[in-house]
């Protein structure tokens, strides 16, 4: 009589941990606001590409702050060699020049060049923190700088891939984006990291600051072109 | 005219070194660069620029030297690229050689300054509390701000016009395009300037300044009169307050306190309380001898006594002689209580009914009296009026219509002079006395005391007044005591003393100088005569019939 009572208490025990267990299964789907569901904050797409113009403008700030900086404290101090040729590995990547030039590209393909843009850059960025932190060029300040600059491309990456995954769920854009998450395509670095380890710190810099500066209008130009109702 | 190549001629060379200034965009789709072209040598020069980009190779030149005006090249748009560094360079070129000026090195990106914003319109809008600026304008028209690719700040300077010194005042307005700019001055003139910059780029110019007057209006005087009407009744208040809390000092520094009449030995309390016998004792009961500082509270109370007999208690060491005067009854006390006990012919301490306080002196001075038999007649005035004293009875009435006079004795005790008044009765003398006995009060201590010597017929006081110098002098008795003030005395009608007008001392006096009869009854003069001190003293000698 004991055994069967045990092994009832203990079934029914089992029982007991495999519905709850199953049921939490079921019951608590991750939050996952997909296509404006009701019971979570739903974001616009305006509301997106607002958010991820403001992150790039940011961006582009710390980054025009850091140059003047090394113009002003250290480049003084060394040779100025070779100003003409200096040559950033991200030039590879075709970007449009010129507003005509960007109004002419497809969306996907706009969306692409910021992709791209931003790929290429985490690498050296993060090199180039690592760099500052051993000199005695920088001060702390700047090589905090270094760091969130660092910081904040891999950011705003995200945030783009969102906007685009956004984008593409609205059916606004095509669905040949979808090779671009995969970071062989993307990633350069493959390519140039010969090149980009050869940037001296002035050219990295002043690199970065003008592709910044071509991520943010890239963005706003395609945020007017797919929402323009706010603000442009 | 010939190519000289060695000789020179003054004033001509080759051209200056040319200097570029600056290069700008104003909408980041094209721009122009402006150079000084410098010394000319003298010859029509030219001059020619010529830009490399970064991302090709070879050297272009201007591809336009007219939009822009002189001294200038203006890239269009087919011509500009962005985020591409331009290497600009100048030439001038006369006939006698060329100069190059020092490159420079454009990116448009960083080249940028919009033009001042346009269409400027600002209008007063006037409502019920303030009125305000709206201040209103338009992008520079050739700025691209619809795709997106720029995105302009503004802002906005104020200045009124009439204040001198005045500052502008600056205001950002971010990306909108109009302004509402509060807290105007009425009836002044304001000016107000735009300016508007790309994202990272340098500020424009200012706009042309555009002027609007504000109207008058009354609602700044009322808010000044307002904060004047709040600042003062906040300052009443605090007064009020501070008044309030401070009264007593404000009532001591705007209505001092008079300063109340201050007798010695007269204690305001107890003339209050009412007890008059209490008063009374407290009226006489003084030291002796008086240490009076001031006239003023000098008081002299009545020492009435009769006895010719030493009376040591009735001072403090001091003997008496019979008949003499002596400064002042030492116990007040005396005057107030009579005992009824009324002796013929013997020296009798009255007790009047006042208070109880003379008990003791009277049953002390009693034995004193007892031997009072016959002293004769003073061959001195006689100043002993000795009435016939009934028995108790008329005592009493007699004790009690002089009690009804205590209010008498308050103002006789104030007013009176009251020097040692030592009404010494004679209670032996005899009819030619026409006295009965009298009743004395007489002082049981040296303190101080009233005797009260009291006739049946007359109700008064006799009161004697002895002088200074102790002089048996004339005594004035006082008949009766009207109006407070005025005190009647009756003159002894003893026959040696028909002419006892002679009263000296400090007081004036005036004699009736009536013939010594008897039955003579003069009237009751005034004749208050208020001595130095205060106190209505007794001059009048009336003689009545007794």
């Amino acid at each position: 009589m004991s055994r069967n009572n045990i092994k009832q208490v203990w079934a029914l025990l089992l029982v007991l941990v495999c519905v709850e267990l199953c049921g939490s299964g079921r019951a608590s789907a991750a939050p996952i606001c997909v296509h404006g569901q009701a019971g979570c904050h739903f974001l616009s797409l305006a509301d997106l590409f607002d958010r991820v113009i403001q992150h790039s403008a940011r961006m582009h700030s710390i980054s025009s702050d850091l140059h003047s900086e090394f113009e002003q404290y250290v480049l003084p101090s060394r040779n100025h060699i070779g100003r003409i040729n200096r040559h950033c590995h991200t030039a590879t990547i075709l970007t449009p020049n010129g507003k005509e030039n960007a109004q002419r590209l497809a969306r996907e393909e706009l969306t692409e060049v910021i992709l791209k843009l931003l790929v290429a850059w985490k690498d050296p960025l993060w090199q180039f923190h690592q760099n500052m932190v051993h000199q005695d060029d920088f001060n702390n300040f700047s090589s905090n700088k270094a760091l969130e600059m660092s910081y904040m491309v891999h950011e705003l990456r995200k945030g783009v891939e969102k906007v685009a995954d956004r984008m593409q769920n609205l059916g606004m854009i095509s669905n040949s984006l979808s090779g671009l998450s995969s970071p062989e395509a993307l990633d350069p670095s493959s390519d140039t990291s010969g090149e980009s380890q050869a940037m001296s710190d002035h050219d990295l810099l002043y690199c970065f600051r003008r592709d910044s500066n071509k991520v943010q209008n890239y963005l706003k130009i395609l945020k007017c072109r797919i929402v323009p109702e706010n603000g442009c | 005219m010939s190519s000289c190549g060695m000789c020179v001629h003054p004033g001509i060379s080759h051209p200056g070194k040319p200097v570029l200034i600056n290069c700008r965009s104003p909408e980041k789709e094209t721009f122009t660069c402006r150079w000084d072209p410098g010394f000319d040598g003298g010859l029509p020069t030219t001059h020619h620029l010529y830009y490399q980009k970064e991302d090709s190779d070879g050297m272009y030149e201007c591809p336009d030297y007219q939009a822009a005006g002189s001294n200038s090249c203006f890239f269009n748009k087919s011509h500009t690229s962005i985020w591409v560094n331009y290497n600009i360079t100048v030439v001038a070129i006369n006939s006698l050689g060329s100069t190059v000026s020092d490159p420079l090195e454009v990116d448009v990106m960083y080249i940028v300054q919009p033009n001042a914003p346009e269409n400027v319109t600002v209008s007063v809008v006037e409502t019920e509390e303030s009125p305000h600026l709206l201040v209103k304008w338009e992008p520079p028209h050739e700025a691209d701000t619809r795709s997106g690719w720029i995105t302009l700040t503004y802002q906005l300077r104020l200045k009124r016009q009439n204040k001198k010194e005045s500052e502008w005042e600056e205001y950002a307005s971010g990306k909108q395009t109009q302004l509402i700019i509060y807290s105007l001055h009425p009836g002044e003139v304001y000016m107000v300037q735009l300016r508007c910059k790309l994202d990272h780029s340098l500020w424009s110019e200012w706009s042309t300044t555009t002027h609007t007057e504000v109207p008058d209006y009354i609602l700044k005087e009322r808010s000044i009169w307002i904060v004047v009407t709040v600042f003062s009744a906040f300052i009443i208040l605090l007064v009020t307050f501070t008044l309030a809390m401070k009264r007593k000092y404000v009532k001591h520094c705007l209505l001092p306190p008079v300063p109340g009449p201050k007798i010695s030995g007269l204690d305001t309390q107890l003339l209050k309380s009412g007890r008059s016998e209490d008063i009374l004792s407290s009226l006489i009961n003084q030291s002796f001898p008086p240490t009076i500082s001031t006239k003023d509270q000098q008081v002299d109370y009545l020492l009435v006594f009769d006895s010719e007999q030493v009376t040591p208690d009735l001072q403090n060491g001091r003997t008496r002689t019979k008949n003499s005067i002596d400064h002042g009854c030492y116990n007040h006390s005396l005057l107030m209580k009579v005992n009824n006990e009324v002796k013929v012919g013997s020296r009798e301490m009255v007790e009047q009914g006042y208070s109880e306080g003379l008990e003791s002196t009277f049953r002390k001075t009693k034995s004193l009296s007892t031997d009072v038999t016959s002293h004769p007649c003073p061959q001195k005035k006689p100043f002993n009026n000795v009435t016939e004293t009934p028995k108790q009875a008329p005592v009493s009435s007699k004790y009690r219509s002089l009690s009804h006079h205590k209010d008498l004795w308050d103002s006789l005790a104030r007013h009176l002079d009251y020097r040692e008044t030592v009404v010494k009765s004679q209670s032996n003398c005899d009819d030619k006395h026409n006295l009965s006995s009298q009743n004395i009060v007489t002082p049981s201590k040296a303190i101080g005391c009233v005797e009260v010597q009291r006739w049946t017929k007359s109700i008064g006081l006799q009161v004697q007044v002895p002088e200074m110098d102790k002089k048996q002098e004339d005594y004035s008795k006082v008949s009766v005591v009207e109006n407070d003030n005025i005190v009647l005395l009756k003159r002894e009608t003893v026959p040696l003393n028909c002419t006892s007008c002679k009263v000296r001392g400090n007081h004036s006096e005036k004699c009736l100088q009536k013939p010594c009869k008897p039955n003579m009854t003069v009237p009751a003069k005034e004749g208050v005569h208020i001595g130095s001190n205060g106190y209505v003293e007794p001059v009048i000698i009336t003689l009545y019939k007794m």
